[in-house]
């Protein structure tokens, strides 16, 4: 690992090219291929006549379903959510310098959790197809403001403070979780749909989810750019960062909203896909190097094609049942993992 | 450093009545410090007297408790952070980093306060990189990780990016802690310049007779206060040095400085 990456950078552009060329073709196999096999003059076609300005001959309706409402926003959601997912989990282990946080670390992705698991149960779903994800975002934006709220003293937060808050509020969020699932055992239909959306996937997911995601992810994509180099200078530690020019407690309060806003539209239309904002940037991270104007847009476009290429997986892998989304990238993602605590702690051992 | 980077007058940098309070405990209290422009002063004082606390107040990373930080007049702590980086630069104790910048990246972070937002450093910014890496003699290891250098060349790097930032006024905290004596005088040099352009340098420094033949002026922190400050040949003698120190302080002949043999109390 230290000689494959270690010694070598690759080039940014190259880099943004070949993530380009496999999210297009991720991207290409979702929409060409399925449980349904079509001909792929029909699928062209019907692409064409989407995308392409002009007139167009009328497609078969049956095609244009299954290619424009189905699998087309599927595979729109799944790369969105996969680059918000990474975009948070890239910030969130520069602001707190280390290599293995993940997106959701003060608590953002259980409380997005919570806030659709407790619409789910009290059938406010049901009634209004959105109702789950707007609890979801607002279930991450209270977690933050809580988290934020207990760790600053005399309007400073020290970073460490904020881990320690943010782990006892997962925990507690966790617990309210499965307290609300066992509560609603007895109702068949919530429970299953809690389930499945505990599990995480982008199965179903139409236009109307990518609408939802679009200006969380362009809020946080935006906050994220303006603040990116701030935190090549937070990870130097907050008195260099400060002698350095940074304003520290905007920087933190921008990324840690940034972060939130990013996580919690993206469990609020997919449910929790884990690993993705752990693995990816740290994966962008040994390839490129920590300067996050670099690392930020790629860690984006790795999190897209990476979730496209897994949500491909999850469909043909066991077809014609699909294994949800959630459970290939922890199987791809899990191993990754235990594989860098094992080289961390190597390196730690060496240095020492 | 070349003469093509000559600055503009240093402003004035003062402490009136300073005083950082941590946790119910006094770190610094009652200090009043004026460091004129074009000026070296070396900071000096036992373990714990309170010299890294100093310069972190004067470069305005930490907030004063009581008392103000006048950065040319003006208070420290109502300048907008960015502007005030542009004229007071700071490098701490060497710490290890951990993070894979190369030396040339690292050093770029000391371009923050000049740099757009949006469009990063432009190329004003690289050729005054180039400039920094040059003076410290880093050209050849633009490229390297600092995870993987020596604490000599550590030390330069961390001083490159100082010099990155054009600030007039440098706090050094123990620059020659990591150094062999050959790179200790070197960087001693490099500061002696750096005054003699216009620029004022504070050092924090544990060899009392590099500071007494480098610096202009002498500030000797005890306990949290600030117990003397003037020329090293009125500051510096052998009653003091006992006093502070808990040494015996033997003057020794034929140097200009003021220059001791030190001795441990009986």
């Amino acid at each position: 690992m230290r000689v494959a990456f270690g010694g070598y950078r690759a080039g940014f552009w190259w880099y943004m090219a070949a993530g380009l060329a496999l999210l297009l073709a991720f991207a290409g196999i979702g929409l060409f291929r399925g449980s349904v096999p079509l001909d792929g003059r029909d699928v062209l076609a019907v692409l064409a006549r989407h995308l392409l300005p002009g007139e167009h001959d009328p497609a078969d309706p049956r095609v244009d379903a299954i290619v424009w409402s189905l699998r087309a926003p599927r595979v729109v959601v799944a790369a969105m959510v996969g680059g918000c997912l990474a975009l948070a989990g890239a910030q969130m282990q520069g602001l707190f310098r280390n290599p293995l946080a993940s997106p959701g670390i003060v608590g953002t992705s259980t409380g997005a959790a919570t806030g659709a698991v407790f619409a789910l149960t009290f059938g406010l779903a049901g009634g209004f197809l959105l109702a789950a994800p707007l609890f979801a975002v607002a279930g991450a934006i209270l977690s933050l403001l809580i988290v934020t709220r207990i760790a600053t003293r005399d309007g400073y937060t020290p970073v460490t403070t904020l881990l320690l808050a943010g782990v006892a509020l997962n925990a507690l969020l966790a617990a309210v979780n499965s307290w609300l699932i066992a509560r609603s055992w007895e109702q068949y239909e919530a429970a299953r749909r809690i389930a499945y959306w505990m599990m995480g996937g982008v199965t179903d997911r139409g236009w109307v989810h990518a609408g939802m995601l679009l200006p969380g992810m362009v809020i946080g994509c935006a906050i994220a750019v303006w603040f990116a180099r701030d935190l090549d200078l937070l990870l130097e530690g907050e008195e260099v960062a400060a002698s350095l020019g940074v304003d520290i407690e905007r920087a933190k309060r921008a990324v840690l909203w940034s972060a939130a806003i990013l996580t919690g539209s993206a469990v609020a239309v997919s449910g929790v896909v884990g690993f993705v904002g752990l693995v990816v940037p740290h994966l962008v991270r040994l390839l490129l190097g920590p300067v996050h104007r670099r690392l930020l847009p790629a860690a984006f476009l790795t999190g897209a094609w990476f979730v496209v290429g897994a949500d491909l997986l999850a469909r043909t892998v066991a077809a014609p049942q699909e294994v949800f989304l959630g459970v290939v990238t922890a199987f791809v993602g899990a191993p990754f993992f235990l594989f860098l605590l094992v080289r961390h702690e190597g390196e730690v051992a060496v240095s020492r | 450093m070349t003469a093509a980077s000559a600055v503009t007058a240093a402003p004035r940098l003062e402490l009136v009545g300073g005083g950082v309070e941590r946790r119910g405990r006094w770190l610094l209290r009652g200090v009043d410090l004026v460091i004129e422009p074009a000026t070296l002063i070396s900071v000096v004082g036992p373990n714990g007297a309170g010299k890294s606390t100093l310069l972190r107040l004067l470069s305005g990373a930490w907030r004063l408790t009581e008392g103000r930080a006048l950065l040319g007049g003006f208070d420290l702590a109502a300048l907008p952070r960015r502007q005030a980086a542009r004229r007071v630069a700071y490098v701490p104790q060497t710490v290890r980093p951990t993070f894979e910048f190369t030396v040339r990246e690292f050093v770029t972070l000391g371009r923050y306060p000049h740099e757009s937002r949006l469009f990063g450093t432009r190329s004003a910014d690289r050729g005054w990189i180039d400039r920094c890496l040059d003076d410290t003699d880093l050209l050849a290891l633009a490229e390297r990780r600092v995870t993987t250098l020596s604490g000599g060349e550590l030390q330069r790097v961390l001083m490159a990016r100082c010099l990155a930032t054009e600030a007039e006024v440098l706090l050094l905290d123990e620059p020659t802690s990591n150094l062999d004596l050959a790179h200790g005088l070197d960087l001693l040099g490099l500061a002696r310049n750096l005054v003699d352009e216009g620029r004022s340098v504070v050092l924090v420094l544990h060899d009392l007779n590099a500071a007494a033949r480098f610096a202009d002026r002498v500030a000797v922190l005890d306990a949290g206060a600030l117990v003397a400050e003037g020329p090293p040949a009125e500051v510096l003698s052998p009653d003091l040095l006992r006093r502070v120190f808990r040494v015996r302080a033997v003057p020794l002949a034929g140097s200009a400085a003021p220059v001791f043999d030190f001795e441990p109390l009986s």
